[in-house]
């Protein structure tokens, strides 16, 4: 069942559109992820939610009740921001009790809440603490115990791990993935970083100029995008433009090089120009492994990226990247080598401009 | 670390400037108090303080202006603080504006100030086109030349205090802390006195002693509207007499200090301010 719903929301700045149109049902204990580039509108629409803009168009509403007009104090919703924004003149158990006193629950219940948040958090020994005595991650982890201690319906996260160290980000998503599991609470993350929305949500919104490009688990993300724009944005991609030659068996042309795509083609008519897309962990050198397309072409650069090998290859005249998984053993080819790759049908997307 | 690197890490001229800028400062202070020690002939005493204090008029009029220089504060956060909060949330296209009309005091002396108001607040305010007076002339009265010293003395103190609030308010990035507190359900009550007035604690200080010092100075204004304050008190005691006035500014100015000690050991005890560390 719909437990937030966001239908047919747009907003204007003057004659600006940060977000056009947008539509989305959220289920219960789902975690959905805004995932798009600077000013494509994610965190536009995460603040509507919250109630710190106002839609032009569109209604809002968590669990059937319209809460578009509510002010943000009223909708129950709890926020974490990219700013941690803890109270700085309170201790840790201070900031986290604060909007159960604002709630005027009784002061034991309080108590046992901001202690049941702390065990959550592992942050037992901290409730005496000010932020400024904190890490920037357990900083962080007070701002999420404060969020939820008030039980929100919904928890927004606004880029909350973006100005922490690579390390932490990874155990910090990890950690924010199992206390939502947990608590089976529904959540809106915004992030610009492909590698966290792929690894934390139950699905992704794609989103680019104010628009949803894709929605989809990350699996349908990452393997079958529908537009060149998810494609790029998630994941490394090869493009290039083609021809269709034959939609009914799905083959394409680029460069006279011919490729058999899986699909994306049937819709379309002979000489329509496409851009064809391909993962670069989706090629292997042809002598490996047979697939559906074998193609000759010419090693252009080879690069060592600690786990992954980068080869790049000129197949007509593109230039396509192609991934390989280092190890000891593998015999790399040299520049300049003529050789053949293959890819399977399923490698190879058709896509939309 | 050897030597020549512990030289060269040594902020050398950075000292240089501290200690020539505490020198200019303290120099004068030092001058006056070693002044004021030196009443009685060939001695060095407290002298001019026991005469100094010992007249009622200054307790009158050090009090008075005491009194007037709480109200001028408590008058100026209650304008300031809202307009320099609601500035930085809701209308940042205003700060330019705003900053410069809280600059004018420096440019308008206050002898311009206090006619203008001697000017407007000396006739009755009356219902348009009638003769019935709604509030009689300001300058008439105590109560309405407390206002108008006060409304005067925050227009002086503004640059300070409006400066101290805006600097205060960027250093905890209050737009995140409001929205913070009202996703957790607050009202704006709550949000200005539990969030924003804590967090910018240091900062209302700052605005305060500058205020304070402002105000036990301030001659202008008080001699014009007729107010028994400490600067005209001061003034006319310097006329006559050469050390009680010495001994009474140094006295003034360790007071003030002590005063916002006080205030800070009083609000003190509730944890760390955002700007205090």
């Amino acid at each position: 069942m719909t437990h937030l719903a966001l239908k047919n929301i747009s907003k204007h700045f003057g004659e600006f559109t940060a977000v056009n149109d947008f539509n989305l049902e959220v289920k219960k204990g789902e975690f959905v992820s805004f995932l798009g580039p600077s000013g494509c509108g994610k965190t536009t629409t995460l603040r509507m939610i919250a109630g710190f803009e106002t839609p032009t168009n569109g209604k809002i509403t968590i669990e059937g009740q319209d809460i578009t007009d509510k002010a943000p104090s009223q909708r129950n919703v709890g926020m974490v921001f990219q700013a941690y924004a803890l109270f700085p003149n309170m201790t840790v158990a201070q900031n986290i009790g604060f909007g159960l006193r604002i709630r005027k629950e009784p002061e034991d219940s309080i108590k046992k809440r901001v202690a049941d948040m702390l065990a959550l958090i592992h942050l037992e020994q901290k409730g005496d603490s000010y932020p400024y005595q904190l890490s920037g991650g357990q900083q962080q982890r007070v701002a999420l115990a404060r969020a939820l201690a008030i039980r929100p319906e919904v928890l927004l996260l606004d880029e909350p791990l973006s100005a922490l160290d690579a390390k932490i980000r990874v155990s910090l998503r990890a950690e924010i993935r199992a206390i939502q599991r947990e608590l089976g609470i529904t959540a809106i993350y915004v992030t610009h970083d492909q590698e966290e929305a792929l690894s934390i949500s139950d699905r992704i919104v794609v989103m680019s100029e104010g628009e949803m490009d894709q929605v989809g688990t990350p699996f349908e993300i990452y393997n079958f995008p529908k537009t060149v724009f998810v494609a790029n944005f998630v994941g490394s991609l090869n493009t290039a433009d083609a021809e269709v030659l034959d939609p009914e068996n799905g083959l394409v042309a680029m460069d006279g090089v011919q490729f058999e795509a899986g699909e994306g083609t049937s819709y379309r008519k002979k000489g329509d120009k496409v851009k064809i897309a391909i993962r670069p962990e989706r090629f292997n050198f042809a002598s490996e492994q047979k697939k559906a397309n074998v193609v000759d072409c010419t090693i252009a650069n080879i690069t060592f990226l600690g786990s992954v090998v980068r080869i790049q290859v000129i197949i007509g005249k593109t230039k396509f990247n192609m991934d390989t998984f280092n190890n000891p053993f593998l015999e790399l080819p040299r520049i300049g080598d003529k050789d053949q790759v293959s890819c399977s049908r399923e490698a190879v997307l058709v896509l939309n401009d | 670390m050897n030597i020549t690197t512990r030289i060269r890490k040594f902020p050398f001229w950075s000292w240089v400037w501290f200690l020539l800028g505490l020198l200019y400062f303290v120099m004068p202070l030092l001058a006056t108090f070693e002044f004021s020690l030196g009443m009685e002939r060939d001695v060095i005493g407290f002298k001019a303080y026991q005469t100094a204090f010992a007249d009622p008029e200054f307790l009158e009029t050090f009090g008075y202006s005491v009194f007037l220089a709480t109200m001028t504060i408590i008058v100026s956060i209650i304008l300031i603080v809202p307009t320099a909060y609601w500035i930085r949330l809701r209308l940042p296209e205003a700060r330019r504006t705003v900053e410069f009309i809280t600059l004018l005091p420096f440019v308008i002396p206050a002898i311009i100030l206090v006619f203008g108001l001697i000017r407007v607040y000396s006739s009755p305010l009356n219902i348009p086109f009638t003769e019935v007076t709604l509030i009689k002339p300001l300058t008439n009265f105590n109560f309405g030349t407390n206002v108008l010293i006060v409304g005067g003395y925050m227009v002086l103190g503004l640059p300070y205090m409006y400066r101290s609030v805006d600097t205060g308010m960027r250093t905890v990035d209050v737009r995140t802390l409001t929205e913070a507190a009202q996703s957790l359900g607050a009202s704006w009550y709550v949000i200005i006195t539990r969030v924003i007035l804590p967090n910018i604690r240091t900062a209302l200080l700052s605005g305060a002693l500058l205020t304070f010092a402002i105000v036990l100075g301030e001659v202008v204004l008080a001699s014009f509207l007729g107010i028994p304050a400490f600067g005209p008190y001061l003034f006319l005691l310097g006329q006559h007499r050469a050390y009680e006035p010495a001994a009474l500014t140094f006295a003034t100015f360790l007071i003030t200090w002590a005063a916002m000690g006080i205030i800070q050991l009083i609000t003190g005890g509730q944890g760390q301010a955002a700007g205090a560390h």
